[in-house]
């Protein structure tokens, strides 16, 4: 178990203090007093399990900027195209569908960034990690994704019809 | 009276493919292909409805509040949805699931069952 740090309680107060004000969305003292108090009590207590390695990463610009640039540009984009060849698929009557189970390498080192790009593929319809795997002679870790439509079966090519476009985008933000 | 086609269009971008998604969960041959077109309604499928109903709750109703709040239900979709499928897809193919048809290629079966 981890130790409750000062920074990591910082954070989550932050954090909970923004979804308090998103949800209340009422700026009377009354309302704020109340939330930083709670906020500051989850804070105290949740700290060590949501903040794992360095709580302030987030203040970096350069990370901040393609942090939002990639959620806000690149990720939507790939939604939008993914979403559409799924519809294609469905309203063509789910004959050509040719479903599989591939196993890609990731670039991504970290916890965060393995989670951020599983995430992501599991978001974009038509992709769903299904287990990541750790091979600890190469210090990589590689993905094992449900594909609906298999157009490749060479682990590198089909990561990067999988992934290319998210990791490039994400490597930026972590490593 | 723009504003309202506008939000129009993205509730009808949203239910098209909430349609899609629904089509695909009943249509698809097995368990997985299914989870993959349910994916569908919970990404274009609420982001359309909840972007046509910011818009209209922020400059039809003038209401911050509203328009807030519908954002984070997006956002907190968007969070949590593929944990949720990650996982229920997980635990199918541990508990046993697997397609009538054979699947194309299968490297999780083929590394980690015995």
């Amino acid at each position: 178990m981890q130790k409750t740090k000062l920074p990591a309680v910082v954070a989550t107060f932050v954090v909970c203090f923004a979804f308090w004000i998103l949800l209340t969305w009422s700026f009377s003292a009354q309302e704020l007093i109340a939330g930083a108090v709670v906020s500051l009590c989850v804070a105290l207590f949740a700290a060590r399990f949501f903040i794992h390695k360095k709580a302030g990463w987030l203040a970096n610009p350069a990370k901040f900027f393609s942090c939002l640039g990639f959620w806000l540009c690149i990720f939507p984009v790939e939604l939008w195209k993914a979403n559409v060849n799924m519809a294609k698929i469905v309203f063509g009557g789910c004959k050509n569908v040719n479903p599989g189970i591939v196993k890609v390498p990731t670039a991504m080192k970290s916890d965060y960034g393995v989670a951020a790009v599983s995430n992501s593929i599991t978001l974009t319809p038509g992709t769903i990690t299904m287990e990541v795997a750790e091979d600890p002679q190469e210090q990589r870790n590689y993905l094992y994704v449900h594909w609906i439509n298999v157009e490749e079966t060479d682990p590198a090519k089909a990561g990067e019809a999988i992934k290319g476009t998210l990791e490039k985008g994400l490597r930026r933000v972590w490593q | 009276m723009v504003l309202r086609i506008v939000c129009d269009v993205f509730f009808l971008i949203g239910l098209i493919f909430a349609l899609a998604g629904t089509l695909g969960i009943l249509k698809m041959p097995d368990t997985f292909s299914r989870m993959q077109a349910s994916t569908c309604v919970s990404t274009l499928g609420t982001l359309g409805v909840c972007i046509g109903g910011v818009l209209y709750a922020a400059i039809g109703m003038h209401s911050a509040s509203a328009a807030v709040k519908i954002a984070v239900i997006g956002l907190l979709i968007l969070i949590t949805n593929p944990i949720g499928s990650h996982v229920l897809a997980r635990g199918a193919y541990k508990a046993g699931i697997r397609p009538e048809k054979k699947m194309e290629t299968d490297d999780l079966g083929r590394d980690f069952d015995e």
